[in-house]
């Protein structure tokens, strides 16, 4: 197929050689765009940068620790509920559910002799036992919901107010208690008899604990450092891998250039990591950005076709009403920083402080003067390259004012230094896209080689920028030691989490099960009517429901001892809001398992977020809500522009 | 514990939420507003009560005295007969044994609409005495008022701290949240602390913010009064209180205003490795394991074995020797605290169903 410089071109061209709509060459941004956990996952960027912002110990790796704590349970229960709606169902059993296979085990682990109190089971025959239970609720649920084809709603409202009602009424006839344990007796009993019934095993593969500040590792910076520059550098190059346009000859100068920008961006970076002071932070900070702008203009020198067409700088109505608007928000939140007083932290309305004020008004006010930009330099793109890059390169400008004027108002190192760095690098990063996009061809058409390539490069690069962050959460350096580093525990649920995403997300994407659960979400009538064995789906799904809650159980067994008979009980909602928020669709056939997961990891950023900046916990509530709200409509916003954008 | 059962209701059934309000609602009130002007009034009501009581009061002892002194009581109460108050059943039970009585005892489990039925239905046997709980005082005031009007002795207990002269009760057996909260904020005194999180399972619960505010008036250093996550979600609660630390550094008391929420402040400051003393409400054999251990300093316990027991000697008293006991004013079956010197000798009497 030959390329085409015009959409309509590249549209005809299709059609020409007999392709159709539906198989039309999507660009890279437009892909990314129309995952349905994109939205979500650039909410919970947002929000970890606003409580950074405005909390310190919410940023500290304690913080992290704390919020992956929360997201564990509550992600596993997320991604599996999230499954079951997309297959077009709701479990409200899910929540009491999850305490009542934590009391289960412990109820046929307890032992108390001369009463009844428990069956003195080993925990080898007790959880596999439980785990039956657990297939035996999902099979229960998605029986009744097959059969009497009443809405999930109804039939698993039913399944909670039974569970809640046996959990109490079970744990007051056995133990005589509102509340089941406690499961580390069994370790203590372990001490007089000849077996611990498992608990030693079973403690390590549910409740293990690596505790950081025994974990030492002086070279750890080192490896941040490399990981997270590499990783995103590997990130970027694949993005213009994606896309521009590969040319059949390659130009060894630009190569040349290219290798230029990388050791100025290196240069940069030991400057950085060698001095001390806001000093050497701008001028390493200067290095990298020249060396962002150098390298990336030789490496598509070296690889990509230039633009012949760029059309001329006029700027539609389309495009110029949100520029104004941006403008105008960004100056309306430098005013609004000016204005207000930082160090001032009584409250000037009844619920917020006037340095709370100052922040939530500057970072909402620049952040929606960022969206109002961009669209203006994607519509401005519609028409001619050059005003979509004059636009960009207006935003990059933007952003580094931004970056200095942050530096003048504020007192805290986070902010005249690491807020620094990161958004002068960004803006480097834009203006170079401004300059490259301006100056090379864009590819409007399949490249098998280069999209082989891109896809190497994201999984190369996003694994490396992964295991920097990790190692630094995992490890402490001395002088972290010497300063006094609050202990920080990393659970191993938060393993299971991430490996029951994976799985899920596999099943979902990969495999006959997972296009069974969208097609029976999206239309069961239809899906059966294709040979879809829509009823075994569904009840497998409220079966997988149900093995999450047994799974979240144990873990809060293990955790916590002892299970409240109310454990669980209304966390049933949580589950579908991270849904939700993670872009599941409540009417089904759509969604992701990924997007459930980053979901449950918003909502456990909000709620450790608002303690850790103490606010008031009076209005916890409304706090949350205006959280999940902006999430959401931010989710449906990008979500609607990628629609439109296909 | 009586809070926790709150929240159960809660999560068990929306209709029982008004119940439940109701039930912390009232006993919340801070006592000394009760206590202070009112009392002369409140004697004369009391002479009143008196006054109208003898005439039939006196008819029917006559009547019992000649059927040899056999009285029989009503216990009214919310109860689920759930642990808490089948401690109070137990001491109502054993006061009934010592003096020689007949207890009637009918559990309302959260049902006001029952209570007042339980209620109608002690009248009409021509009870001795009522001891009542006062979960939502809106509908039970008016039921026991008659009881009154019909010269049976009356007496609240647990809740219903702020309405027992309404209706014309001689007293009202129980503790109050703020009491307790002051009693709490005394032990942090001692302990040496000096900013104490007061953390609450519940958000708009009055009767967690009354224990909270009574911290606050008898403790000498800072408090932090936060809701910190449900019961129902100890990870989130467990995390909440983390964060509440490490946003406050100099934080070195923690008052859980609950036993489940305490347990979860003790795990929390263990996590941090923090130097934290903890303190709870209410009685689970989980903090009094930590307590024994050494982990939390103590424990308020409400003592509800009297809230059974006193009543029943009380109405006794007044039956046969025309007693009137408390003054006017409630009678305090709390704050008893559980401490590590007394925290074995309670695990027995938790076993045997006393404390």
């Amino acid at each position: 197929m030959t390329p085409s410089t015009t959409r309509v071109a590249d549209a005809t061209a299709a059609s020409a050689a007999g392709g159709d709509e539906r198989l039309a060459y999507r660009g890279v941004f437009a892909r990314i765009l129309v995952r349905p956990e994109i939205g979500a996952a650039i909410a919970a960027v947002s929000i970890w940068i606003f409580f950074w912002a405005v909390s310190v110990p919410f940023g500290l790796t304690s913080g992290a620790a704390s919020i992956l704590d929360v997201s564990a349970t509550l992600g596993i229960m997320a991604v599996a509920v999230s499954m079951l709606m997309i297959g077009g169902e709701f479990d409200l059993s899910a929540g009491a559910a999850t305490g009542a296979f934590g009391i289960i085990t412990l109820l046929l682990v307890r032992d108390v002799t001369g009463e009844m109190g428990g069956a003195g089971l080993s925990l080898w025959f007790a959880l596999p036992l439980s785990f039956l239970l657990a297939m035996g609720l999902g099979l229960f649920n998605g029986t009744l919901v097959n059969k009497t084809s009443l809405p999930s709603f109804i039939v698993t409202l039913a399944s909670f107010f039974i569970l809640v009602g046996s959990k109490l009424g079970f744990a007051k006839l056995l133990v005589d208690q509102i509340q089941v344990g406690k499961m580390n007796d069994l370790a203590i009993f372990s001490e007089d008899r000849a077996s611990d019934k498992g608990y030693a095993f079973f403690n390590r593969i549910f409740a293990a604990e690596w505790e950081r500040n025994l974990h030492q590792w002086d070279s750890r910076d080192a490896f941040y450092t490399f990981g997270v520059v590499a990783g995103l550098t590997l990130l970027v190059i694949a993005l213009y891998e994606l896309r521009f346009r590969r040319k059949e000859t390659q130009n060894m100068l630009g190569l040349g250039v290219c290798l230029a920008g990388i050791v100025l961006g290196l240069v940069g970076i030991f400057n950085l990591h060698n001095t001390r002071g806001t000093q050497g932070d701008v001028v390493g900070a200067g290095f990298i950005g020249f060396g962002i702008l150098v390298g990336f203009i030789g490496l598509a020198m070296w690889r990509y076709e230039s633009l012949n067409d760029r059309g001329g700088l006029t700027l539609t109505a389309d495009a110029s009403r949100p520029l104004i608007l941006g403008l105008v928000a960004l100056a309306a939140s430098f005013i609004a920083a000016r204005y207000f007083d930082s160090q001032n932290s009584e409250d000037i309305f009844f619920m917020v402080t006037e340095q709370g004020l100052r922040a939530i008004l500057f970072v909402g006010l620049g952040a929606t003067a960022a969206v109002f930009l961009l669209i203006s330099s994607s519509r401005a793109g519609y028409t001619s390259q050059t005003a979509r890059s004059a636009v960009l390169m207006l935003t990059a400008l933007l952003v580094a004012a931004t970056a200095f004027f942050i530096r003048a108002e504020s007192v805290t190192p986070k902010f005249r230094t690491q807020v620094l760095a990161v958004m002068l690098v960004l803006a480097a990063l834009m203006a170079t896209w401004a300059v490259t996009t301006l100056l090379f061809a864009e590819r409007r058409s399949p490249d098998d080689k280069a999209e082989r390539l891109g896809r190497t490069l994201v999984i190369v690069g996003s694994s490396l920028a992964v295991m920097g962050v990790v190692a630094r959460m995992l490890f402490v350096v001395q002088a972290e030691i010497d300063a006094g580093a609050p202990p920080s525990k990393f659970s191993v649920r938060i393993l299971w989490f991430l490996g029951f995403t994976a799985a899920c997300a596999w099943v979902l994407a990969r495999t006959k099960f997972g296009s069974w659960t969208f097609a029976v979400g999206g239309n069961k009538q239809a899906s059966r009517q294709i040979g879809v064995p829509a009823e075994r789906t569904k009840t497998q799904l409220f079966m997988l429901v149900a093995g999450a809650a047994w799974l979240v159980g144990t873990l809060l067994a293990f955790r916590l001892n002892t299970i409240q008979a109310s454990t669980g009980d209304g966390l049933e909602f949580e589950f579908i809001i991270a849904a939700v928020v993670g872009g599941t669709m409540l009417t089904g056939g759509y969604g992701s398992a990924i997007g459930a997961a980053i979901g449950a990891i918003i909502m456990a950023m909000a709620k450790q977020g608002i303690p850790s900046s103490r606010w008031n916990s009076d209005w916890r509530f409304v706090f949350l809500g205006v959280i999940l709200l902006l999430a959401v409509i931010a989710n449906d916003f990008i979500r609607s522009k990628a629609e439109a954008a296909r | 514990m009586k809070k926790l059962k709150g929240l159960l209701a809660l999560l068990f059934a929306f209709t029982l939420f008004a119940a439940a309000c109701g039930d912390t609602s009232d006993e919340a009130d801070d006592p000394t507003t009760t206590a202070g002007d009112d009392s002369a009034e409140t004697t004369e009501a009391m002479e009143d009560d008196g006054d109208e009581g003898e005439a039939p009061e006196t008819t029917e002892a006559d009547v019992d005295l000649t059927q040899g002194g056999d009285l029989t009581f009503h216990m009214i109460t919310h109860s689920d007969d759930g642990p808490f108050w089948s401690v109070v059943k137990k001491g109502a039970e054993a006061a009934a044994a010592d003096v020689g009585v007949t207890l009637v005892w009918m559990p309302g489990n959260n049902d006001p609409g029952k209570m007042v039925t339980d209620i109608a239905t002690a009248i009409g046997e021509g009870s001795n005495g009522i001891a009542a709980s006062l979960p939502s005082p809106d509908q039970l005031i008016g039921p026991l008022q008659d009881a009154v009007a019909a010269g049976i002795p009356v007496y609240t207990i647990n809740s219903g701290v702020n309405d027992y002269q309404t209706i014309g009760a001689t007293s009202h057996v129980g503790q109050t949240e703020f009491i307790a909260g002051q009693g709490a904020g005394l032990r942090f005194n001692d302990a040496g602390a000096t900013h104490v999180l007061c953390g609450r399972q519940e958000q708009s619960n009055v009767g967690l913010t009354e224990r909270c505010n009574g911290l606050k008036d008898t403790f000498t250093g800072t408090v932090t009064d936060e809701f910190v996550g449900l019961d129902a979600d100890q990870t989130e609660q467990i995390n909440g209180i983390k964060a509440l630390m490490e946003a406050s550094p100099d934080i070195d008391g923690f008052l859980g205003v609950g036993p489940v929420i305490a347990m979860s402040g003790l795990t929390a400051s263990q996590d941090l490795g923090r130097d934290v003393v903890v303190g709870g409400f209410d009685i689970t054999p989980e903090i009094i394991d930590a307590i024994e251990a050494g982990d939390v300093a103590f424990t308020v316990d409400q003592q509800q074995y009297l809230q059974g027991y006193l009543p029943v000697v009380l109405m006794f008293l007044e039956a046969t020797n025309q007693n009137t006991a408390g003054g006017g004013l409630p009678i305090l079956t709390g704050p008893g605290f559980v401490t590590p010197e007394n925290a074995g000798a309670v695990k027995e009497l938790v076993a045997a169903g006393t404390r």
